[in-house]
């Protein structure tokens, strides 16, 4: 009867073996379906609609996918699901390569987007990360009104922001300037929210605390102390400041008017009211295939960090 | 019938991790069990098995006779009182009281009457419009115990409720939750890792380690008989002390370079200390043995009279009500024979620590760390254990039924080998 | 009384927020005071630029077509909001409850389009709905629906509803995921043992412990779906004249200032635009005081 158990150390296992104890570490750790008593077949039906919902987002990225391959005739004449003869996606992508019809070259605006996403969402991370850490941590006077106005500043919708920005770098003489997209990016009151947040959770005062009787300066600390802490919050600042200025449409259409500095939002654009109007049979091909060299880049980007990256904080945070 | 039977009981988690294995005993009408044991011994997975809320791996669970393994959590009639009180968060203290009736389908004029008698058996009647972020965690406690009560259900489960409180509220609440059973009288199962709750507040106590039972029985049986090592260490405070030793040829309990004889026997069948489970193999003469004495069994003695046991102090404890002697002798302390390794066990391996031993004292004795003291042992506290699997053996062979026992050891060594089953 | 040593340090913190703060004042404060500068000038070619104090605004305010388009992103963010949240609420509890399989595997699909900026979502599709060759046109007319138009007068709000509606939906839904995710498990096994049905447990447990997400993202979307402006902008260049110069006030302000350059007006229009979505936001956020917060 008084038997003790030792449990024995697991065997070494390959990696879809881990995979599947993890899976099933994970049922465990959750509620059983079988206790919310639901009719049989509800798991079916809620997959199947699941499933259609799937289908419709998938839709488009299917669609702008395997019409990237044809011609524009092809385009708008074949079924729309499936390939036509002759493929023609190589040619076309070698068009983005080329700045057809004085129109504008693809591969530069996606230098430029790449550059105003890294530049402006590095920078706003930081400043972010630098005030948030500062609201959460420090009690000097104003910090609650300065916190306040930030939110207040999440009011204040963008479009309405850029024309006033348009106006003023027209005044300025900022018009088809990179740091005119660049600085105003950088300045993300969300992101300070959700760093002020984090940093709150995560950086334990009396670490701080210590750190200062040891003698260090603050700027020391912030660095070496507080900053390594909050390392998953900036992650998540970051790619969500990086998706706002690679999908930022309305600022740089205003901004910008060579075609030379556009982003890939408006040199699409650009695109499209050219594609109606010219003669030119490349164009609806090279909008397809735009987009989809557009989109494959931010795809690839979530579906590699979604490991590291659950959402779970900046999600809680918004949802907090 | 019991309320409660668990025959076999497991649990296996995918890590591999066998959390529960093969527990089994019983809870009758009425009766209050409480499971107790370290951290991670599987008693709240084992309470929640009763529940319906974590899945069974092999074994039964019987509530009323019947076997409820693939009945519901909905229907099995078990009111539960969660560790963290699990409030529903934005409902009222009434609203939350009346929940379960309210699902139910119970009238609303019923539904008042059992919220209300509730309340006021808990001391809530004040609180039933307040939310529970509004409430103190005793208040909380509470009205997670009231909401389990309204039920009026057949069986009682509760996962350490008391553990969140502060240390006095917890001894007040203790005699509420008594009082509280034996007004409902409807069999409870109480998980703690508290000993002292367990001893006091248990008809029986079911202590577990490692996901498999030790000892299943009444308080004072696992305090006077415990079956194994590690019963004896868990049960009591300070633990008993656990020595390496052995019986010399005499029959003699030879502890380091003492020795204390053993011909005062513990009268049988009167239940004395150190009677260990009838049956059981007894140490042989001349064979290594892991003695045990508990530190409120040793009493201070006079310096080289027999029976006593000469000790240096290493530190002293002054309590008020009693005094903590901490000393050491010149015998080995006994390692742990689980295999699992407590917060405590390796705390005790911490360099410096000089003694090995504890006894609780008359607080005006007098002793100062740094002198010598005498205990006088009383051999029929003494507890026996097979230093091989730490369980308790019976009594060593009195030095007058000496021709006797060997042979009888010597047949059953020609039988069975060395192996002493259980 | 605190110490001077605490006081110092805290002033320090000033340094901190001072690069945010200073982008802050440029880059929002500064634009918005010269945008309201500027509303209160009108340019004619004859005379030049010149002080008009509020007849901007007053000619915005008496406008219809700028009213028309403000009363269609109303009538659009009623309608696309409420749609696509219960979606998302929907799908959100679906997950969180393991009810449905390879839920991870739908969650990461359904927040793809997050990772689509506006312009090439209202490209693709754009080219789905093409009124004589989009594959949807040609399948609507396959079930008996000949002469769909999905840029037509009828279908137009309806069709930019769609559009939206699929871009936006799998990060509400993931926010909501996660808010329903921080819900105690002891709560909802507390319920279960109180037997209570499922619908109840959404209902009654689940939903008012999620209710400052789904505030929050009302909001959000608010501010967002009165802003409309790029989903139009591109339908427009797919079908000429679908939609008319005001379509949405955001749109109307971009004609004003770029096509007619009209930059005074349109200064002064897009202080009423932020003003209108300012208070119709605003309101949201007092309905949920008023609520009151949830433990």
């Amino acid at each position: 009867m008084t038997v003790t158990t030792v449990s024995p150390p697991p065997p070494p296992e390959s990696r879809r073996q881990r995979r599947r104890r993890e899976r099933l570490a994970a049922r465990d750790s959750e509620i059983p379906v079988e206790l919310y008593g639901l009719p049989r077949g509800t798991v079916g039906l809620l997959t199947t609609l699941a499933f259609g919902f799937a289908l419709f987002t998938l839709i488009p990225i299917g669609w702008i996918l395997i019409n990237s391959t044809k011609t524009q005739a092809n385009i708008f004449e074949t079924f729309g699901f499936w390939f036509a003869s002759p493929f023609e996606f190589f040619h076309t992508f070698g068009l983005l390569f080329q700045n057809v019809d004085g129109y504008g070259t693809f591969i530069q605006w996606f230098g430029n987007t790449a550059l105003y996403a890294v530049l402006g969402g590095g920078g706003a991370t930081i400043l972010a990360a630098l005030a948030g850490y500062a609201l959460a941590r420090f009690r000097f006077r104003g910090s609650r009104f300065v916190f306040y106005t930030i939110i207040a500043a999440l009011l204040v919708p963008i479009t309405a922001l850029s024309i006033p920005l348009y106006l003023t770098y027209a005044k300025a003489h900022l018009i088809n300037s990179i740091w005119g997209m660049v600085l105003p990016s950088m300045i993300s009151p969300i992101g300070v929210y959700l760093m002020r947040t984090y940093a709150d959770i995560s950086v334990p005062r009396e670490l701080l605390d210590a750190a200062r009787i040891d003698g260090a300066g603050e700027l020391r600390i912030f660095f070496r102390v507080a900053l390594p802490l909050m390392v998953p919050g900036l992650l998540t600042v970051l790619l969500i400041n990086i998706v706002a200025v690679w999908n930022n449409y309305f600022l740089p259409l205003l901004i910008f008017n060579i075609n030379t500095k556009y982003p890939l939002t408006v040199g699409l654009g650009l695109w499209s009211t050219r594609a109606v109007n010219s003669g030119d049979a490349n164009l609806y091909p090279m909008l397809v295939m735009g987009g989809l060299v557009t989109i494959i880049p931010l795809i690839a980007l979530f579906l590699i960090l979604q490991r590291y990256w659950r959402g779970g904080m900046l999600l809680g945070s918004i949802a907090n | 019938m019991p309320a409660i039977e668990l025959e076999n009981l497991t649990r296996v988690f995918a890590s591999g991790v066998t959390a529960v294995d093969r527990l089994t005993l019983d809870v009758d009408d009425g009766e209050f069990v409480v499971l107790v044991g370290p951290s991670g011994c599987g008693k709240t997975t084992a309470l929640r098995m009763i529940a319906g809320l974590e899945k069974i791996t092999a074994g039964t669970v019987s509530i009323g006779g019947q076997v409820v393994n693939d009945v519901s959590p909905r229907r099995r009639d078990v009111a539960m009182v969660f560790q963290n009180y699990a409030l529903y968060p934005h409902l009222s203290v009434y609203d939350n009281l009346g929940f379960a009736l309210e699902n139910a389908g119970v009238p609303k004029a019923e539904r008042d009457r059992r919220i209300r008698a509730a309340a006021a058996a808990l001391g809530l009647s004040e609180l039933l419009r307040r939310r529970p972020r509004q409430l103190s965690g005793g208040q909380r406690q509470r009205v997670a115990m009231g909401r389990a009560i309204v039920r009026e259900p057949r069986v009682f489960l509760m996962d350490e409720p008391l553990s969140n409180l502060d240390a006095k509220l917890r001894v007040l609440m203790r005699g509420e939750v008594l009082r509280v059973h034996r007004s409902i009288g409807a069999a409870t199962v109480y998980v703690t890792h508290d000993q002292v709750e367990a001893m006091t507040m248990g008809d029986r106590i079911a202590l577990l380690n490692g996901g498999a039972l030790q000892q299943f029985g009444p308080p004072a049986e696992l305090y006077a008989r415990p079956v194994n090592q590690f019963v004896a260490r868990f049960i009591g405070s300070p633990e008993m002390n656990l020595f390496e030793a052995a019986l010399d040829a005499d029959g003699a309990l030879a502890l380091g370079s003492q020795r204390i004889d053993l011909t005062r026997r513990p009268v049988p069948g009167q239940g004395t200390p150190g009677q260990a489970v009838p049956g059981k193999q007894a140490p042989r003469r001349g064979e290594p043995v892991i003695v045990g004495i508990r530190p409120e069994d040793l009493a201070l003695g006079a310096p080289g009279a027999p029976g006593t046991l000469t000790a240096e102090v290493r530190a002293v404890e002054q309590l008020g009500s009693e005094l903590h002697a901490f000393f050491s002798i010149d015998a080995r302390q006994a390692g742990d024979q689980t295999g699992g390794a407590s917060d405590a066990d390796q705390d005790a391996a911490l360099p410096g620590q000089a003694h090995n031993g504890v006894a609780r004292l008359d607080p005006r004795s007098g002793i100062r760390p740094g002198g010598r003291v005498t205990f006088l042992v009383d051999p029929a506290r003494l507890y026996f254990f097979d230093p091989a699997t730490g369980e308790a053996t019976g009594w060593p062979a009195a030095p007058a039924q000496a021709p006797q026992a060997p042979q009888a050891t010597q047949q059953a060594s020609a039988g069975a080998g060395r192996t002493r089953s259980g | 009384m605190r110490s001077s040593w605490i006081h110092r340090r805290d002033r320090r913190g000033v340094w901190f927020v001072a690069p945010f703060l200073l982008g802050f004042l440029l880059f929002m404060l500064v634009p918005l005071g010269y945008a309201i500068y500027t509303s209160l000038y009108t340019y004619r070619i004859i005379g030049g630029t010149s002080f008009t104090g509020a007849s901007n605004y007053t000619a915005t305010l008496q406008n219809g077509l700028f009213w028309n388009g403000v009363v269609r992103v109303i009538i659009f963010a009623a309608i696309q909001i409420p749609v696509m949240l219960v979606i998302a609420f929907f799908f959100a509890c679906v997950f969180d409850l393991g009810v449905a399989k390879y839920g991870t595997f739908f969650r990461t699909v359904f927040f793809i389009p997050f990772a689509v900026p506006a312009v090439v979502g209202a490209v693709m599709w754009s080219f789905l709905l093409e009124p004589q060759f989009g594959p949807f046109t040609r399948l609507a007319s396959v079930l008996g629906f000949s002469n769909t138009n999905f840029f037509g007068p009828n279908l137009m709000l309806a069709s930019i509803i769609v559009i939206v509606i699929w871009e936006w939906t799998g990060y509400n839904m993931m926010i909501l995921y996660t808010a329903l995710k921080s819900v105690p498990r002891d709560v909802v096994e507390a319920a279960i043992l109180d037997d209570t049905p499922l619908w109840k447990i959404i209902v009654r447990i689940k939903l008012p412990l999620v209710r400052p997400a789904v505030v929050m993202l009302v909001f959000l979307n608010t501010v967002g779906a009165l802003q409309l402006f790029t989903e139009p902008q591109i339908l427009e260049y797919f079908q000429q004249g679908a939609i008319s110069v005001n379509y949405t006030p955001s749109y109307y302000i971009y004609q004003t200032a770029i096509a007619a350059d009209e930059t005074n007006l349109a200064a002064a229009m897009a202080v009423i635009l932020a003003v209108v979505i300012v208070v119709i936001s605003a309101l949201s956020l007092i309905v949920r005081r008023r609520r009151g917060e949830f433990a």
